[in-house]
């Protein structure tokens, strides 16, 4: 775009022309921020639906399966598509990956907002099944052969991955080429934040890896809608086929959303504790690459029960397995980068604590996961349920909220800490282990994922209590995450306006973002002069 | 600069903005999701012909924006398009991947090759031959019509991207004379895994060939009125040599393996 050149009519653009339609990296980043918000709210609600619907036995708020499945569809969908993975590369690595590597926008700044219009529409078509008739009832998974035989609109299933999809590969081509062509002058590739690493790394497996998915489901759509045999195996097809192309694709995109989340780690670790990156490099090279290296060869450990042959389920035992050691190596900077520390307590401080925990559960308990013979008995419990929202829904979601207190001060000038926040999160890191651990001591016994009741367990006890007391439990859990939510959004949009003004560089921190540019940085990003690095900087050089 | 009187202010930046994006997204929106969606899963002639016609003028709107401002609008980074697209066919490359493999999936699996309902003797091997042909030869037309606006000839290169364009209709022409013949034959999409297979592959292969031909016109129109950028140029001669490319593990593989 013309940054370089000035117009004389721009003064008169309106604000909201300037806003909607901007095409500048940090609005498209708060419009992202705002949609995922959204999505997590109306998701988050979904949940809870869920949740008191399992309460008790028997049917109490919703009026069907069939309205349970639909629940299940968009708070699944959702959360992920539409909170996690744009809140991570969407919002964070808009707003913040162009700032530090010292660019005055990414390089292709239309296609930028074609991707958030394409985020938002996909959103509209999201939220479509809930006054359509018919709606999707299919999961997010979208297994066929329900899928094709269901009466549900498995084209607006379709259709919403399609432009989710296409909206990432776009922002990933953006990403790398910014990456690779717009850094400062001077910045080497050992220069990076990690956060910059964690980001190029989610988009190079967006770029690969979505058009298997969008593939898989462009076939389903096939199935469903034009006849053709895909999935069909009485007519030649393999219905096996979709659950590989899907999952060959799904299992990536938990790294394309665990890795940004590590990244936002490092970078509040690292301010917050006045340190170096403990072993830069073997998290870089070794931890973030090496993860990317193998996320491709595991996903058969979705569906070991499925019926695939036992060499198959034993690779990717091993495979999967291995993905541990670049896991172990990431956690290991991050704890050595608190080694001899500095450490200041602060909400985001407090949130990236927490993620290191959550991290170690949610990584312990895939273990058994991994094994083919413990797979089958755990499989479609709640136990993986929990599993994967230890590091989905927790460690994710708690990594981005802490990222919003750390560079919420750049992004408005002002602080959002304070008793509020600090409440909301207690509230809400106390919340998720009421509401998670419940579900792995009965998933273990056998409790079903995905089903709006269990009637049939209900002679089981576990601890001398039967399945619906830990149900009740988990339901508890849930009201107390929706509280401290509801404070910490309005502590969010109160600060935004009224909050404590914050100097610009509040943490002390030396990465660019903060050093280089006023808060909230302007059109252009580092005013007149641009931004040059010298070959002994980094964005960790604390001299304590 | 637009004037002296800003020379004092050689850097001051301002928000960007643009409708292009907005417009794209909007069309694409009515005439792909909502369209298919009231056709197919609501059997509503009027709403998907609605639907349809707004995104078509949303979607065209859009892109003359895009392209304008393309063409009129100085790049933080001049010709970095030439590294994104590249970047892009990466990912195309990708999804024509896991539609061979799904093929040799069903092919593998498959009892007989080609299964029953498929006509006596398999596809007719002369088509693909032709539109080989075709596509190679407008592969070349396309290169010489870049070789002509490197050497400043913008008629020369009109002439020949015309003729591009042509080339690529007639392309279109045959997949479609094809698909009326084999279809009259019963050899439609639910037949078998072959037929399943092979319209979602050529089916797929065409709609790049369709994209590519609206890329060429994008390019054509304003280069008509005398007004052309080699990034642009470039980057659908790129992509066009990519569809061009990929026609060949199409045709080798659905009819000739």
């Amino acid at each position: 775009m013309n940054t370089h050149t000035t117009t004389a009519g721009h003064a008169a653009v309106p604000a909201w022309k300037e806003w909607l339609l901007t095409t500048d990296h940090k609005r498209i980043g708060i419009m992202y921020l705002v949609g995922s918000m959204a999505a997590f709210g109306v998701a988050g609600l979904m949940a809870l639906i869920i949740r008191a619907e399992q309460m008790e036995l028997g049917m109490q708020i919703v009026t069907s399966g069939t309205q349970y499945n639909s629940f299940l569809y968009f708070h699944g969908a959702a959360m992920i598509l539409a909170f996690l993975i744009p809140g991570l590369t969407g919002f964070a690595a808009n707003y913040f990956l162009p700032l530090m590597i010292g660019a005055r926008d990414v390089a292709f700044p239309r296609i930028n907002a074609f991707s958030v219009w394409l985020f938002f529409f996909a959103i509209i078509l999201a939220l479509l099944s809930f006054v359509i008739p018919d709606a999707p009832d299919i999961m997010w998974t979208g297994y066929p052969p329900y899928s094709v035989n269901t009466s549900g609109n498995t084209a607006f299933y379709v259709f919403t991955v399609h432009l989710l999809g296409f909206s990432s590969i776009l922002g990933a081509v953006n990403f790398l080429v910014t990456v690779i062509y717009l850094r400062a002058p001077g910045m080497g590739w050992n220069q990076l934040n990690i956060f910059v690493w964690t980001t190029v790394a989610a988009f190079v497996l967006q770029l690969v890896f979505i058009p298997v998915l969008a593939a898989a489901v462009t076939l389903l759509l096939f199935d469903k809608y034009l006849g053709t045999h895909f999935y069909d195996p009485s007519a030649g097809g393999d219905v096996l086929l979709y659950q590989n192309l899907f999952w060959f694709y799904s299992h990536p995109a938990v790294y394309v959303i665990f890795l940004p989340a590590v990244g936002i780690l490092f970078e509040i670790i690292a301010t917050m504790s006045k340190n170096r990156v403990f072993n830069y490099k073997a998290a870089v090279y070794p931890g973030i690459w090496g993860i990317v290296a193998i996320s491709g060869i595991v996903w058969i450990h979705h569906l070991y029960i499925s019926g695939m042959p036992d060499w198959i389920r034993l690779g990717h035992m091993v495979t999967t397995l291995l993905i541990s050691v670049p896991v172990g190596i990431l956690v290991l900077s991050l704890w050595g980068t608190l080694y001899k520390g500095a450490i200041t307590y602060n909400t985001a401080m407090m949130y990236a604590a927490s993620c290191l925990y959550l991290l170690l559960i949610g990584g312990l308990t895939g273990i058994p996961l991994a094994l083919p013979s413990m797979t089958l008995h755990l499989s479609e419990t709640s136990y993986v349920h929990a599993h994967f929202h230890f590091i989905m829904a927790l460690f994710s979601a708690f990594a981005l909220f802490g990222g919003i207190y750390y560079w919420f001060p750049k992004m408005t000038g002002r602080y959002a800490d304070g008793a509020l926040a600090t409440f909301s999160f207690w509230m809400n890191f106390i919340g998720v282990n009421v509401t998670f651990w419940p579900l792995f001591i009965i998933g273990k016994e056998g409790m079903p994922r995905r089903y709006w009741d269990y009637e049939m367990f209900k002679d089981v006890l576990v601890m001398g209590h039967p399945f619906e007391d830990f149900h009740k439990v988990a339901t508890v859990g849930a009201g107390i995450i929706a509280i401290g939510m509801i404070m910490q959004t309005y502590n969010f949009i109160h600060s935004a306006f009224k909050g404590k003004p914050a100097p610009t560089n509040p943490w002390n921190s030396r990465s660019l973002e903060w050093t280089h540019t006023v808060s909230p940085p302007g059109p252009g990003n580092f005013g007149d002069t641009d931004v040059v690095v010298d070959e002994n900087w980094t964005p960790y050089e604390y001299n304590k | 600069m637009t004037s002296d009187a800003e020379t004092a202010h050689v850097h001051e930046h301002h928000w960007e903005w643009s409708w292009a994006p907005l417009f794209v997204v909007a069309g694409t929106f009515f005439l792909l999701p909502i369209s298919f969606g009231f056709y197919f899963a609501y059997d509503s002639l009027m709403y998907t012909a609605i639907f349809a016609g707004l995104g078509t003028v949303l979607l065209l709107a859009g892109v003359s924006i895009w392209v304008n401002e393309g063409l009129t609008q100085t790049p933080l980074l001049a010709g970095v398009a030439n590294i994104g697209l590249p970047i892009f066919i990466l990912s195309e490359i990708f999804i024509f991947l896991s539609l061979f493999s799904s093929y040799w999936m069903l092919r593998l699996g498959g009892q007989s090759w080609p299964p029953e309902g498929t006509p006596d003797g398999g596809l007719e091997k002369g088509i693909p031959l032709i539109m080989t042909v075709i596509l190679v030869s407008s592969s070349v037309t396309c290169h010489i019509a870049e070789e002509k606006l490197d050497h400043g000839d913008l008629s020369g290169f009109n002439k020949w991207w015309i003729y591009t364009i042509i080339l690529g209709a007639i392309f279109l022409g045959f997949t479609v004379y094809e698909w009326q013949h084999l279809i009259h034959l019963d050899f439609i999409p639910s037949t078998n895994a072959y037929s399943t297979a092979f319209y979602t592959i050529t089916g797929f292969h065409a709609s790049h060939v369709l994209l590519g031909l609206g890329a060429f016109i994008a390019v054509l129109i304003p280069a008509l009125g005398g007004r052309t950028n080699k990034t642009f140029v470039n980057c659908v001669s790129v992509y066009w040599h990519f569809v061009d490319v990929v026609w060949f593990f199409v045709a080798s593989q659905i009819y000739f393996w």
